[in-house]
């Protein structure tokens, strides 16, 4: 039962990560760049929510929906301010940006809102137990983790029923194959771009919602490991595929929590990596990735 | 006959390379006009530039009697020109019928009609609308890249070395099907390596070498004159 209850947090940690992980990978797919500042997002948007829950009394779905909205524009913001302009860049200049846009992020926060910690509210906690009780107590599922998991597939699915069937979604794969040719087919790329990143910073809201319900210790680097995992995650499934992304992030936060419950604690990121690095070994592309075969 | 399309003096650099070095042509209603040269005389950029995806540094592109220099690759679309690029650059992930649809991104009202055309003037098309670009053959590849630059209604198609890659008898295939797109009304602006292919259908050609316009004439002319049989047409 034990095994069990380490099981289902991992794929609700997973589940974080994999949010996380398909704002990161829809970036990297249509922008092809890598956003380090997607995990600061994350912690932009759980101060949103708990500002305006906890200081403004606001009812925790607007606080929510607040957040997404607020890092919806930010997302939109950055894109524009600081990665735009460096379109035609060597790769390197946008990922040295994307860095400092990172830490500037983190530092405002600072600024705004001191380092002390601020201890979220945990607005799940229905009932006395706050979740769902098995096999007579031995297995508790919390209501945060049924929500995260359910958030994290309802997600998954809409973004993949998007990408195939809309007309803005399939401007989007298609800029992520060649934007020159996406161009000629009369696609403004500086569009679909700043959708990307909107799509992906609301996603990052409510992934920084959901980790800080979870753990809800809230400081200014709240969302770096968050993010450098689920990028990890995004890699490991395959960067640039949706369902790789999910894949990875719920493999990533069972392994995780796996590593720590009967290995060690200390080491599990070591052990997180290890096994990223095995499989990169083995699949360079990543578990999902697939490379294009092109004929000519 | 009017002209559809005026390039006047265009002076494009790749950063400190003069690549196009004061180009000027015309396309008139109806025609097919060819570009040929050798590789690096650059053909691709000229059109490149007239698609908007290159800026000239100086000089006029004049679309139906508009200036465009300054108009951003994806309006240009809108205004009916289209270009199927060098490579084809189908989208290789995308279905036959995806690729398609976005060849008809900015044609809002008669897509259905649009694809009925397209899929009558390529049959091959029709029976791998499912299937994904990238596992099509080189042939298809290229009847894909036509139809989906065919989607958006264009009044001039600029067509970039579509006989590149292909095997001789795919070659003719296309040019039949150029052949026929003309025959149906649409002005083309063929740019090619395979000259004496181009020269047979053209109405009228321009000869680039190193950046510049070195001789035009009728399709028939320079298809004569000893400079070009010489050059590109191994004799």
């Amino acid at each position: 039962m034990n095994f069990l209850n380490f099981l289902i947090s991992g794929v609700s940690l997973g589940s974080v990560y994999a949010i996380i992980a398909l704002g990161y990978t829809m970036v990297y797919g249509i922008a092809k760049m890598l956003n380090f500042a997607h995990g600061d997002v994350i912690m932009v948007g759980a101060y949103v929510c708990f500002f305006a829950i906890s200081r403004y009394s606001l009812p925790p779905l607007l606080g929510v929906l607040l957040a997404v909205l607020l890092c919806t524009v930010l997302g939109i913001v950055i894109e524009k301010l600081a990665y735009k302009p460096l379109r035609a860049a060597p790769s390197l200049a946008v990922l040295i940006t994307a860095i400092g846009v990172s830490y500037f992020l983190q530092n405002a926060a600072q600024l705004l809102w001191t380092s002390n910690p601020k201890v979220f509210p945990s607005f799940l906690d229905f009932g006395e137990t706050g979740g769902i009780e098995l096999f007579g107590g031995q297995l508790r599922v919390s209501y945060i983790t049924i929500v995260t998991i359910a958030a994290c597939v309802v997600i998954m699915l809409a973004l993949t029923a998007f990408t195939g069937n809309t007309k803005m979604g399939k401007a989007m794969r298609a800029c992520s194959e060649d934007k020159g040719a996406a161009q000629l087919m009369g696609i403004n790329v500086n569009t679909t771009i700043s959708v990307t990143f909107a799509i992906g910073s609301g996603l990052a809201a409510i992934a920084g919602v959901l980790l800080c319900s979870a753990y809800p210790t809230l400081v200014p680097t709240t969302g770096s490991m968050p993010g450098i995992k689920a990028f990890t995650a995004a890699v490991f499934g395959g960067i640039g595929s949706i369902p790789g992304a999910f894949l990875g992030g719920l493999l990533l936060g069972v392994i995780e929590i796996l590593a720590k419950a009967y290995i060690s604690t200390q080491l599990s990121d070591a052990i997180v990596f290890a096994v990223l690095i095995v499989v990169l070994l083995i699949k360079p592309t990543g578990l999902l990735g697939k490379p294009v075969n092109e004929k000519v | 006959m009017t002209n559809i399309l005026k390039v006047e003096d265009i002076h494009v650099y790749y950063g400190a390379i003069h690549a196009i070095k004061g180009v000027s042509f015309q396309v008139g209603e109806g025609e097919i006009v060819t570009l040929i040269g050798a590789n690096g005389a650059g053909k691709t950029t000229t059109l490149q530039t007239v698609s908007g995806l290159l800026r000239a540094r100086s000089g006029g592109i004049e679309f139906c009697g508009e200036p465009i220099g300054r108009v951003p690759a994806h309006k240009i679309v809108e205004r009916g020109l289209a270009q199927v690029p060098e490579g084809r650059r189908i989208f290789l992930r995308m279905t036959v019928q995806e690729n398609l649809e976005m060849g008809a991104y900015t044609n809002n009202r008669d897509v259905a009609d649009a694809l009925d055309y397209v899929y009558a003037q390529f049959p091959r098309l029709k029976e791998r609308r499912r299937q994904i670009g990238g596992t099509l053959s080189g042939g298809e590849q290229q009847m894909l890249a036509m139809g989906r630059a065919l989607m958006s209604r264009p009044k001039l198609m600029m067509l970039d070395e579509p006989s590149m890659g292909l095997a001789p008898i795919l070659v003719e295939q296309i040019f039949e099907i150029i052949a026929n797109l003309h025959k149906n009304g649409t002005t083309i602006l063929l740019v090619e390596q395979n000259a004496q292919m181009a020269l047979s259908v053209a109405d009228r050609a321009y000869v680039m070498e190193t950046g510049k316009i070195t001789l035009s004439g009728t399709g028939k002319e320079l298809a004569a004159s000893e400079e070009v049989k010489k050059a590109y047409l191994g004799g």
